[in-house]
């Protein structure tokens, strides 16, 4: 198996467009969770979310999920430096939910529907990303959209991470993006796990969840790609490990055994012990059982008080189909500045919770090994083991 | 890690044509008449989900896993040993979004179900088989216009192939919607056959599999996807195809090895064009080309059904041809391809082998 490191990241976030802005709103713990302006939120408990803010990428025409994927994705590869030929054969692997639904819901919601123009029924599906990527950056390699619910980032990633180790691919671009919709919001609203105050993952006191909408991309290289062309190297994709539940459509399993299941799984694969993990980025959405389930997974594979936990959420939402792969390059970013980011809102601790969460301020710490957890609707889990650097 | 050749032991079928596992796939194959009952007559007629399931779960999640069952009987293999799942399709469980939505434009937020919620998103059928069958490996819906069902059998096929996972259900789902039948038509799709079903085959290695006795349906010695310059929702010129040659090349095989091919024509007349050059640029004009899709009708299960059709294909040296009329063209028994290719050039080709 070939070794999988990160070349390029790529970020569309609530602190506005690029990766440095996305580092510096969460160095600083800054929460970007606000009123919503894209949807329209009356007669709902909550009415707040993370959305992208300032210019978009790519023109107009396209729908918001794809700018914010073209944005992100063209950002990644930029900063990778792939010339034209390595762009050609590269693989594209992303991870998607909505799709063009923002857009979509507007033609639907009409009180008297006339026929929907074609470009907005073109890219309503979540595969119309990969397809606008792929055509503007002509990648021509394996492409294909993966629909893991929240998780679906983080698959993309771990997919990309195997065409490169099985040596299908030499390089790959591989992420999530969503934009917020009105289906997601109105069915976690439907569910009751939104939280009318900006999320407060791992509190004692936490009320549920914010929605967020972005895109993160990374590149992928093969080791001895990278090291022939004298690539930067931020981070070694060491090992992942993906499972699922098969427990509930929407609840975890309670004893979070896909969970641990996915965490150890990547710790094999990237020849790791329990003890040189030393963060680990949670899916940390802030609802009460989400937390204390993952709490205890990682309680099970690392010990009470075993790592560094924090919650990008707490600043950034959850933002879908893209939360999986901006907490990957938030992770990637850890490892690379030695800073743990915050868990923001996080007033009182769970007892709960056996693990320092990181509150309000980022920490400094040396970090040499650090997971990223993301987990879906459908008890989809997945873990991604990163080390600092090259290997 | 050394890549071995995977093994399909298991095959299941609803669709309106055909229901049931490999034997009455090739009985139909062999002899394809009119068309049945409904595929959802189709599910509950043949008890395939139970009363909680029919009451619960909507129609897509229903044929899914009524197809994974009759996968799973047919290779006799036990989700214990390490079954992962791969669902291709190309719009989701589409009428409970609708439904979902719907609610709220007549009663407002009242009107919102939390049940239906979790439908909206493309992998609950993936999440609600995991749990009917027992599958608690890697799960992945792969959504991709036209090629999603293909797609699906290549990425687990990988999986298999590669050791990751012991076994894998690779299957692909849609149901007809009122909705994108309308649209389709207005963007000019509309004489493009569509249809509805869901198809899934169960992958696993040869060797393992003939170690615990399964009987080995059709042997998948080759899979490859990529994309060809298109742009979205359009149709390229270019006609090398870099997935045959990626196939050919892990399965060991030259072009002329290619006695037949089930390719993705389904009368979206410039797409199928598109397709008759790429196939006639990598495998020169002498393989029969079988398009299920004029006959069937075009959705994610029939991807996959047409990969249980290139093993049953390769066993009997038959391959059902449509050319104004339907007829059984004996052709060299042996090696076969399975070739998608999508609208913004998403494309996929698998070698299969007789057993």
């Amino acid at each position: 198996m070939k070794r999988v490191v990160i070349t390029g990241l790529g970020a569309a976030s609530p602190y506005g467009a690029g990766v440095v802005a996305y580092w510096k709103g969460l160095a600083a713990g800054l929460c970007a969770i606000r009123d919503l302006t894209l949807i329209e939120t009356d007669g709902f408990r909550c009415r707040i979310g993370a959305e992208v803010v300032g210019p978009l990428a790519g023109s107009a025409r396209r729908t918001r999920a794809d700018r914010l994927a073209i944005g992100a994705a063209g950002e990644a590869l930029a900063d990778a430096g792939l010339g034209t030929r390595d762009r050609r054969a590269a693989a594209l692997v992303v991870g998607a939910v909505g799709g063009g639904m923002l857009e979509a819901e507007a033609w639907y919601w009409q009180p008297t529907r006339e026929v929907a123009r074609p470009r907005t029924l073109r890219a309503v599906l979540p595969s119309a990303h990969a397809e606008a990527v792929a055509s503007r950056f002509r990648l021509e390699g394996p492409r294909h959209t993966v629909v893991t619910a929240c998780s679906s980032g983080a698959v993309a990633i771990a997919e990309a991470a195997e065409l490169i180790a099985d040596g299908v691919v030499d390089v790959a671009v591989a992420g999530g993006v969503d934009s917020i919709t009105r289906i997601c919001y109105m069915g976690f609203n439907a569910l009751k796990l939104l939280d009318p105050t900006p999320c407060r993952p791992f509190d004692r006191d936490r009320r549920g969840m914010s929605i967020g909408e972005g895109a993160g991309f990374m590149v992928l290289e093969s080791e001895a790609r990278a090291r022939a062309r004298r690539a930067r190297v931020y981070a070694t994709l060491a090992g992942h490990g993906m499972t699922t539940d098969a427990f509930h459509v929407t609840a975890p399993d309670p004893e979070g055994d896909g969970m641990v299941r996915a965490m150890r799984a990547a710790l094999r694969q990237g020849g790791a012990v329990p003890s040189e993990v030393q963060y680990a980025n949670a899916h940390g959405t802030g609802t009460p059982q989400n937390d204390r389930i993952e709490a205890r997974a990682l309680a099970s594979v690392f010990g009470e008080g075993g790592l560094l936990v924090s919650s990008s959420k707490s600043m950034i939402g959850h933002t879908m189909a893209a939360a999986g792969s901006l907490e990957a390059i938030a992770t990637v970013l850890a490892l690379e500045h030695g800073l743990v980011p915050p868990t923001a809102n996080l007033v009182t601790p769970d007892p709960e919770v056996p693990f320092d969460c990181v509150a309000h301020a980022a920490r400094p710490a040396p970090l040499a090994c650090a997971i990223s957890n993301s987990f879906g609707f459908g008890g989809q889990n997945v873990t991604l083991l990163f080390r600092r650097g090259v290997a | 890690m050394t890549r071995v050749d995977v093994a399909i032991t298991g095959l299941g079928v609803v669709t309106r044509a055909v229901t049931g596992d490999s034997a009455a796939l090739g009985a139909f194959l062999a002899s394809p008449s009119g068309l049945g009952d409904g595929a959802h007559g189709a599910v509950a007629g043949g008890n395939l989900v139970d009363a909680t399931e029919a009451r619960r779960l909507s129609r897509v999640c229903q044929l899914t896993i009524a197809a994974a069952r009759i996968a799973l009987r047919e290779a006799r293999l036990d989700p214990g040993v390490g079954l992962g799942l791969v669902v291709g399709t190309e719009f989701g469980d589409l009428a409970s979004t609708h439904a979902f939505a719907d609610g709220f434009l007549a009663r407002g937020p009242a009107g919102l179900s939390a049940l239906l919620f979790p439908n909206t998103v493309m992998n609950t059928m993936i999440a609600t088989t995991a749990i009917a069958v027992g599958a608690r490996e890697m799960a992945v819906t792969l959504n991709a216009p036209t090629v999603a069902g293909e797609l699906a059998v290549a990425r687990a096929a990988a999986a298999v192939g590669r050791g990751r996972v012991p076994a894998m259900l690779a299957g692909g789902v849609d149901e007809s919607d009122p909705v994108v039948e309308r649209e389709l038509t207005h963007l000019g799709l509309g004489t493009e056959r569509r249809g509805e079903g869901a198809t899934f085959v169960v992958l696993e290695p040869r060797e393992a599999a003939r170690a615990r006795g399964a009987t080995v349906l059709g042997t998948i010695s080759g899979a490859a996807w990529r994309a060809l310059p298109a742009r979205p929702w359009g149709v390229g010129r270019t006609r090398r195809s870099s997935a045959i040659e990626a196939a050919l090349r892990t399965a060991g095989a030259r072009p002329s090895d290619v006695g037949w091919v089930y390719a993705s024509g389904s009368r979206d007349e410039a797409r199928d064009r598109w397709e008759a050059h790429v196939l006639r640029e990598a495998l020169g004009t002498k393989p029969l080309v079988s398009s299920l899709g004029q006959m069937l009708g075009r959705d994610a299960g029939l991807g996959v059904l047409r990969v249980g059709a290139a093993a049953w294909t390769a066993r009997s040296g038959l391959l059902p041809v449509m050319n104004g009329t339907t007829r059984v063209e004996r052709v060299r028994s042996g090696r076969g391809l399975v070739h998608g290719l999508a609208r913004g050039g998403a494309h996929v080709a698998l070698v299969v082998d007789a057993a």
